[in-house]
């Protein structure tokens, strides 16, 4: 009960409801994540006969286990992390350049190109879907790397957030610069490219999740295993769900799927949150 | 050190003119300033000379070469900036060292000329820390710290005082008039601020309206401003005008008759001025003094007085509906609704049709 | 004159949006506009390919499947948006304070944000099949008969919704926690001075200084929401019947499935003319936003 709330004679009581409520959301929003553990811990056969045997021991690991024997996973968290890292790179240094040009230079058509840009933030991804599998397959990128990041870098968010954050550092900066004998080459790398880092950093951040939860284009573009990202991979083992190898097994699969990202996330909550939510208001 | 020359430049931003034809001959070592309104042109002006804006016509010189179609970098300036526009993810030290890093000095000799100016500047503590980490006045020596280690042969300065607060401008002012003794440079300042221009100048440049309306020693612009803008802009509070016929009076002198059939004369050969009407006499405040009613020159009623101390302003209307300003002691007893006389005690100037100011010969 | 100077335009600056621009035209603008095109054709995969006109788009006026698609997807935004809107709302007043505790409930909220689709649906799964998922044994030790929510019409998209706002709860919250930040402490020390009740606070300060983040998480929740696909195609495969088949997936099922991409096409220019719709509204929210800053 804060200063404020004796101030204004409110009722403690309410407050001790409120956190008592908060504490059993919370307990419903980690239920399912607890129980996908619990699942995951226990040996396959005794789940198909009762899945309430969850609360009880033994559990085991041999799901994990068959897992690290099946090459596929990590075949698919290889490939996860090889196109979001180049789609976080690939976004990072076409926005940079863009933003920069946008904001700082002038060339003929300039607020006609940009306005262009900003149009397609309206543009979703599915209904450019059908086309853009026809280029795809006119080009013979389906099932490549190439094919799987390319589609990334068109997204025009990081344009406008880097022109933005261009926009905002002081044009006075840049004039310093030049009359410290800076060419433009190092205006922009070391005067002004510095100061982007925290857009940088949301703008990769946001990228980098993005990409790895991608999973409309690599459905639709990925159709060979050894080329599934790891939700591609995981929804394949999930539509056979019924000639599954066992559910202890899908769900050590999912734990394994999330895991990296979670890890990830208890680390950098703070930049992730604000990455996330700034990409939303724009 | 380098002389600094303009010749006939003139800029414009789309269809809007914003410098005609501003010629200057800026002589080796010396401290100039830019004065002027807002929006007159004196900091684009300036930064025609850093090579921050591109030069329409005409042409600009330093020293021997002509500049004004080389890289900002490439012109043995530097410039202190308005808001600093320190590097914030540099040190000090860093922020200082850049230029000299981009134009090859060798790395010794960058840290002693970085040593030497912070010496100077008494910033030798801040330079591990960052901008940021800086209070204004701080940050404005190392803005003067990074444009002093490039020795330039010429020194910029953009409203470098604007964002202080008054005693903390003041103190810089003194400061910036010491560093003029102590580098050997040409220097340009561009200010709004009459008392900066006054103190600190060798000579100003008083501009308004695109154009350079007069050039001289601040004493000078002062007791002969050349027309009726340079009159009221330089000078607080700002020179009062009357009407004024004119008539010979002694020794052929020009003899200005006010609405109220007083005469005052002026120091000008009535033969030297050009024919017609319109005239107007113009009128220092510390030139007009308060007397009794009927003593003076023409009588007035007193509107408003402000009490500043050591003096006293008294504005005045007179009967004709024309306003004047004169000074009176820090002891005046004027006081709203008097009448009280005029009395003139000092030099009056001479103002023709089109403001032009008359002068009659140096004594 | 000047080289260096950035100020004057020329078509080498223009090189450094060039690069960005080349892969937006090929891979965003164009397959827009060859979609425009294409949903003007009756086209297949083989390359037959005839000009039909507005043709596509009356089948699809006549089609009961896409029309149900187009139900299904506005009552699952319906069905998630206000409970995201206001659980997210009360969650970010609740935990708008600077405790430990609070930013320990804010990252559990959000957590299940960074996952993937797939992910969630595999774990939701097992959540709400009535053979050994979560709900039914809870229902079980209540001695109640598990209820079969993934394969009764009725109760399928409740459920797939019921997922979703799982999944979407973090993002309207930190959205509301960045926007209550920005209220002034003086409106709430004023407020205690005046001995306003907790309600009167909520409703006269809270709710009103935030006012247009509440428009803005609406209408980019509508955004998202309405581009449902992964939940559905996961879990149901748009069924029974079709009962939870959205608008992306009929999309995904005409075009991929049965490769008649001219009538695909078709169906997503009008997913692209609603999204459209929704940004607009977004643009001028946050627009007005910076007007009166």
């Amino acid at each position: 009960m804060s200063a404020l709330d004796r101030a204004a004679g409110r009722n403690p009581w309410i407050d001790r409801l409120g956190w008592a409520a908060l504490t059993l959301a919370a307990l419903v929003m980690v239920a399912p994540l607890l129980w996908t553990v619990g699942l995951s811990l226990k040996a396959n056969g005794e789940l198909l006969r009762d899945t309430a045997s969850v609360f009880r021991g033994p559990y085991t690991l041999e799901n994990y286990g068959s897992i690290l024997a099946r090459p596929a996973a990590f075949r698919w968290l290889a490939n996860s992390l090889l196109v979001s890292l180049c789609t976080t790179a690939g976004v990072l240094a076409l926005s940079s350049l863009a933003g920069y040009g946008f904001a700082r230079l002038k060339f003929p058509g300039r607020k006609w190109l940009f306005a262009l840009v900003l149009f397609g933030l309206a543009v979703p991804e599915q209904s450019v879907i059908i086309t853009r599998h026809q280029l795809f397959s006119a080009l013979h990128l389906h099932n490549t790397y190439p094919g799987l990041i390319l589609p990334g870098l068109a997204a025009p968010f990081g344009v406008f957030l880097m022109t933005q954050y261009f926009k905002a550092i002081p044009v006075e900066l840049d004039e310093a610069a030049m009359l410290d004998g800076a060419s433009r080459r190092q205006v922009f790398w070391k005067v002004l490219l510095p100061l982007t880092l925290p857009a940088q950093a949301t703008l990769g951040i946001f990228t980098f999740l993005s990409s790895w939860n991608d999973y409309w284009w690599p459905l639709i573009s990925a159709t060979r295993s050894e080329m599934f990202t790891l939700t591609v991979g995981v929804a394949s083992s999930q539509i056979n769900f019924a000639q599954t190898s066992g559910l202890g097994f899908l769900m050590a699969q999912a734990v394994f799927a999330s895991a990296p990202i979670l890890v990830v996330y208890v680390f950098f909550q703070k930049y992730i949150v604000r990455a996330v939510s700034g990409a939303a208001v724009r | 050190m380098a002389r600094v020359r303009l010749d006939h430049l003139g800029k414009s931003f789309g269809a809007t003119a914003v410098l005609d034809d501003v010629s200057l001959d800026i002589a080796s070592g010396e401290f100039i300033a830019f004065l002027g309104p807002s929006g007159c042109g004196k900091s684009t002006l300036l930064r025609m000379i850093a090579g921050l804006e591109t030069v329409e016509t005409g042409q600009i010189h330093i020293g021997d070469r002509r500049v004004d179609a080389l890289a900002p970098g490439d012109r043995g300036v530097a410039m202190v900036f308005q808001h600093y526009a320190l590097y914030p993810h540099m040190t000090i030290f860093e922020n200082m060292a850049f230029g000299l890093r981009n134009a090859k000095v060798p790395k010794a000799e960058i840290e002693t000329r970085v040593a030497d100016a912070a010496r100077i500047l008494e910033i030798e503590r801040f330079l591990q820390q960052k901008p940021g980490q800086l209070s204004g006045g701080q940050r404005q020596r190392v803005a003067i710290g990074r444009a002093i280690v490039k020795k330039p042969d010429l020194f910029l300065f953009d409203e470098p005082l604007s964002n202080l607060d008054a005693a903390l401008r003041m103190r810089t002012r003194l400061e910036l008039a010491q560093l003029r003794r102590r580098v050997q440079a040409t220097m340009i300042l561009v200010t709004h601020d009459q008392v900066e221009a006054m103190t600190l100048a060798d000579r100003i440049v008083v501009m308004s309206d695109r154009r350079i309306q007069q050039v001289g020693t601040p004493m000078e612009i002062y007791a002969r401003p050349a027309n009726r803008f340079v009159a009221t802009f330089v000078g607080s509070p700002p020179m009062s005008f009357l009407d004024a016929t004119l008539g010979e009076g002694a020794g052929g002198l020009a003899r200005a008759t006010l609405a109220g059939g007083a005469a005052v004369d002026t120091e000008v050969p009535l033969a030297a001025l050009p024919a017609g009407a319109g005239w107007r006499l113009g009128l220092r405040a510390e030139a007009v003094k308060v007397v009794a009613p009927g003593a003076g020159l023409v009588d007035a009623k007193v509107e408003f007085v402000e009490r500043l101390g050591d003096r006293t302003l008294v504005y005045l209307r007179l009967a004709d509906g024309s306003a004047i300003t004169a000074e009176d002691a820090g002891t005046s007893r004027a006081a709203m609704g008097d009448a009280v006389g005029l009395a003139l005690d000092g030099p009056v100037h001479l103002f023709d049709a089109d403001d032009r100011a008359h002068y009659g010969p140096l004594a | 004159m000047s080289a260096a100077s950035p100020r004057r335009s020329s078509w080498t600056n223009g090189l450094f949006v060039t690069p960005y621009l080349v892969v937006y035209l090929v891979l965003l603008l164009y397959p827009l506009l060859a979609g425009v095109w294409l949903s003007l054709h009756k086209a297949d995969l083989f390359g037959g390919e005839a000009f039909v006109g507005l043709e596509n788009f009356g089948r699809l006026l006549r089609d009961t499947v896409f029309l149900q698609a187009v139900r299904n997807t506005f009552y699952f935004v319906l069905l998630t948006v206000p409970p995201l809107a206001v659980i997210a709302l009360g969650l970010a007043i609740a935990l708008n304070r600077p405790t430990r505790a609070a930013a320990f409930f804010r990252g559990v909220f959000f957590s299940s944000s960074v996952l993937s689709v797939t992910i969630v649906t595999l774990i939701w799964r097992l959540v709400l099949i009535p053979d050994g998922g979560l709900i039914a044994n809870v229902l079980h030790m209540a001695g109640k008969p598990p209820i079969p929510l993934l394969s009764h019409p009725d109760l399928v998209l409740p459920a797939i919704a019921l997922t979703t706002v799982w999944w979407c709860l973090g993002l309207p919250m930190m959205l509301y926690l960045a926007a209550l930040q920005q209220v002034p402490a003086e409106l709430y020390e004023a407020a205690a001075l005046d001995r306003a009740s907790r309600w009167k606070t909520l409703t006269r300060i809270t709710l009103p200084s935030i006012r247009r983040t509440l428009v803005l998480v609406v209408i980019i929740q509508c955004v998202l929401q309405f581009q449902l696909f992964g939940q559905a195609q996961l879990l149901t495969q748009g069924g029974p019947n079709g009962a939870s088949r959205p608008l992306v997936l009929f999309i995904y099922e005409v075009g991929f499935r049965r490769w008649d991409i001219g009538y695909a096409a078709a169906a997503s220019e009008i997913l692209f003319g609603l999204i459209l719709i929704a940004t607009v509204l977004q643009y001028v929210t946050t627009r007005e936003k910076e007007a009166v800053r």
